[in-house]
């Protein structure tokens, strides 16, 4: 173990030129176990050979360091293995640490592969109730967390279960809120130290959501935070006089990202319920639709943003938040950008929340820009009714759960912009613990009359420098990395890879089903791989 | 969170299982006239696009008609209402409480209890109409005809008389959506498209799929073709138009009576 440590200490400490050159000596002996300290996790961009986190690191910037992959050699890239998943929705992103990748299959299954042959040497499947309740989503898992010797999951019956890492055995399994009124879990857990951070999803059941930090060791919950205001505590007041909070949403449905200089973690609040009908929540629901800075020792508020106050289209506010440094107005500044849902794009200043910057990146219909403060000057008339009202951006967003990416190489953050409108529909709500509490819904105007595209933004500004049309509106994630290049898929089946300067295309394959897992890179004997689930397949490249 | 609305039904075995349970326990019966009334509100906003105005029919099937197809009881109509039939390009509009659902199904049932007024014209004049103006052509009845455009053995069934009209006045401005499984998603079905090869030579005929980089056409001759777009000089996309031609000059009105008489009978013997 010391050695393995003293190796991993060089390997943190080299170029990114000869990360994977150290990693094919860490990987020497075909060492498959892992052994993920909080340490590594710290400074996982260092090590790009892994991919230990969600979203690459904590600044959730799916950014590859490794470069061997680029532009000219990508058009040489052929499929190396690929591994066939369990039927359904495939919305995961994999994990890979020292020679071993770790995924999730719908339901809440979690397997692990040696990657240098692509077979599976583990597999976990919980025990899900026939009667399970998944109201808001496909019954999907978007992958684990990795700390120490330990893989964490969620379930889509409300449990946050730790695996050992090296054989799939239970060392703890919790109930992180019952099922039964709604409760399931979607997302990879952030694993910090020694501390493992989880959120719900079930807003369209009227639950009342927030985020949870349990002991990595013992499942133990060491805290929780609403996020929505009980009577007397701050922001309670927007929620009218009735009980509206007491069922108010605020799901917490996908990983945050997290600065261990500010001892920040941020997490991202989605739609209140009912999702289509405010009539019992007068107000601006905080913290609904909001980005939230949190102590990660207590759970603590530090500040709040709130993109959307008082939605009526269900534009949860849970998209990724990427972590990067850049200049606004002349000054240095730690910033947090994230491409809503609701068709904006945000920067704030991720040390005290102050609003930056707010600019459309797709289409919108409902507010004529942003105030100083970053709060939407909403339009009339685009509340959703009876007879149906058409809104852009859609009810699934401009963006929703896939993966953003930034690059500091090129300062863009790329994004998957949706265009497409929807007729907005005012229905009843009526609150039964476990059922649909939606009030209303919507219909699509999609196929021609819908498209999406890949835009690369200035990070700072939001100002596009480019775009690559696709056809339609998807759920693909972006991977950017040091060879310039932008990996993306397509709802038809497409993976592509851009040049992450110009958006040029330089490489395409169709692999059958609508590319909705996450890409990810890493290396391994010397040799880096691109991996993207697509369909139910997940499927690895290599040059 | 609404996330992925089109793979509703089928993601949601768990989900389904759990809403038909629950559907299960829900108290049925008569109907009340209060229930019809608010259930024909509901259906003026979600369903009158595509099943018409008092739900005659137009690009979704008429409802007017004692039996439905895809719910002849109250049971399987409730799941149609509740989740769609995404595959035959049906969406769940949105979900709907308790109430809600029984006032729609309601209103559906007050519709196949209503006197269906007759199709106007005389059906086997209509079906000489049909082979003397070349309909076989380019499409299929009960086996016969050709294959450009879409199969009409049941389109009496799946589709309003004023649809099937305008169909034949003007079938550019009505090209179906989500009434085949390829090209899915929303997308216009047999769609003109004008491929301008890099040699220049010109293929014409209906888009039958396509992707960032590729489009699958099949030709007016029936012959297959697939292209790398970037390896094209252009793709038109004709959109407000179709290969059939229109035939609203062509017919005396009695005649388009009579043809819409016939394709409004295929497939209604059920």
């Amino acid at each position: 173990m010391k050695s393995r440590v003293a190796g991993l200490k060089a390997c943190s400490h080299v170029a990114v030129v000869a990360a994977i050159a150290c990693a094919a000596i860490w990987m020497s002996g075909a060492l498959i176990d892992a052994q993920v300290p909080y340490q590594r996790l710290l400074r996982a961009a260092s090590e790009p050979q892994n991919w230990l986190t969600y979203g690459g690191s904590y600044k959730s910037q799916r950014y590859s360091a490794l470069d061997q992959i680029n532009r000219q050699t990508v058009s040489r890239l052929k499929v190396a293995w690929a591994y066939q998943m369990r039927p359904g929705v495939v919305e995961t992103s994999p994990l890979v640490a020292d020679g071993m990748m770790y995924i999730t299959e719908p339901p809440s299954t979690v397997t692990a592969i040696d990657v240098r042959s692509g077979r599976p040497v583990w597999t976990y499947t919980p025990s899900i109730p026939p009667d399970v309740i998944v109201i808001g989503s496909p019954p999907v898992n978007r992958g684990v967390a990795i700390l120490d010797d330990t893989v964490y999951f969620g379930t889509v019956n409300g449990h946050l279960i730790a695996l050992d890492a090296r054989s799939g055995g239970v060392r703890w399994d919790v109930t992180v809120q019952d099922n039964k009124s709604g409760y399931y879990l979607t997302l990879a857990p952030l694993a910090l130290d020694g501390k493992v951070i989880v959120g719900v999803s079930g807003a369209e059941t009227g639950i009342r959501g927030f985020v949870d930090a349990y002991d990595s060791k013992s499942g133990k919950l060491l805290w929780r935070t609403y996020t929505i205001p009980a009577p007397g505590e701050p922001g309670f007041d927007t929620w009218g006089k009735g009980n509206g909070w007491q069922t108010g949403g605020g799901s917490t449905w996908l990983t945050g990202s997290y600065d261990p200089d500010l001892k920040l973690l941020y997490w991202t609040t989605g739609n209140p319920a009912p999702d289509w009908n405010a009539d019992n929540r007068p107000g601006d629901n905080l913290y609904t639709d909001a980005v939230l800075a949190l102590d990660p020792e207590t759970g603590k508020m530090k500040w709040h943003f709130q993109f959307t106050p008082e939605d009526v289209h269900d534009w949860d506010s849970n998209q990724v938040v990427i972590l990067f440094e850049g200049t606004v107005a002349g000054r240095e500044r730690k910033l947090l950008g994230q491409a809503n849902r609701n068709g904006f794009y945000y920067v704030l200043d991720r040390e005290t929340g102050a609003f930056l910057t707010g600019v459309p990146y797709a289409k919108q219909t409902w507010a004529d820009g942003l105030d100083p403060k970053g709060r939407p000057i909403r339009k009339k008339g685009i509340a959703p009714s009876l007879e149906g009202t058409l809104v852009f951006p859609n009810i699934q967003g401009a963006a929703n759960w896939h993966s953003p990416t930034y690059s500091p190489q090129t300062k863009l953050f790329y994004q998957h912009a949706r265009e497409m409108g929807t007729i907005y529909y005012k229905g009843d709500a009526v609150y039964k613990p476990g059922t649909a509490f939606t009030g209303g819904g919507g219909r699509y105007v999609n196929g021609d009359d819908a498209s999406s595209a890949i835009r690369a933004l200035d990070a700072t500004t939001g100002k596009m420098k480019w775009e690559f049309p696709l056809l339609s509106p998807g759920f693909s994630s972006l991977l950017s990395t040091a060879g310039g290049l932008v990996f993306s898929g397509t709802e038809e089946g497409n993976f592509i890879a851009l040049d992450a300067e110009t958006g040029k295309s330089l490489w395409d394959i169709q692999l059958g089903g609508p590319v909705r897992g996450m890409p990810i890179s890493y290396a391994v004997d010397g040799k880096q791989f691109v991996a993207i689930p697509a369909g139910t397949t997940l499927f690895v490249f290599g040059l | 969170m609404y996330v992925t609305h089109a793979l509703t039904a089928s993601i949601s075995v768990l989900t389904l299982a759990f809403l038909l349970a629950a559907s299960a326990a829900r108290a049925q019966g008569p109907y009340s006239a209060d229930d019809v009334k608010a259930g024909g509100v509901l259906f003026g906003g979600l369903c009158v696009t595509c099943h018409g105005f008092n739900g005659t029919g137009g690009a979704g099937p008429p409802l007017t008609r004692p039996k439905l197809l895809n719910a002849p009881d109250d049971a399987a109509l409730r799941v149609v209402i509740s989740d769609g039939i995404p595959d035959r390009g049906m969406p769940r509009v949105r979900r709907t409480t308790p109430d809600e659902l029984r006032q729609l199904m309601a209103y559906v049932r007050s519709l196949g209890a209503t006197t269906q007024a007759p199709v106007k014209g005389n059906p086997t004049k209509g079906a000489q109409i049909y082979a003397s103006s070349g309909c076989a052509t380019c499409h299929i009845v009960r086996g016969q005809g050709g294959v450009l455009g879409p199969e009409l053995t049941d389109i009496g069934y799946l589709r309003g008389a004023a649809y099937l009209r305008q169909a034949i006045v003007d079938p550019g401005a009505v090209l179906p959506s989500g009434t085949l499984p390829i090209p899915s998603r929303g997308y216009r079905e047999f769609l003109p498209v004008r491929v301008i090869k890099a040699d220049g030579s010109v293929v014409r005929g209906v888009r039958l799929n396509e992707d960032v980089f590729t489009l699958q056409v099949r030709d007016q001759s029936g012959r297959m073709h697939s292209f790398r777009k970037s390896e094209t000089k252009a793709i038109q996309k004709e959109d407000g138009i179709s290969l059939m031609p229109p035939f609203g000059d062509r017919l005396k009105n009695e005649d388009l009576d009579d043809l819409v008489a016939y394709l409004a009978s295929l497939g209604g013997a059920r």
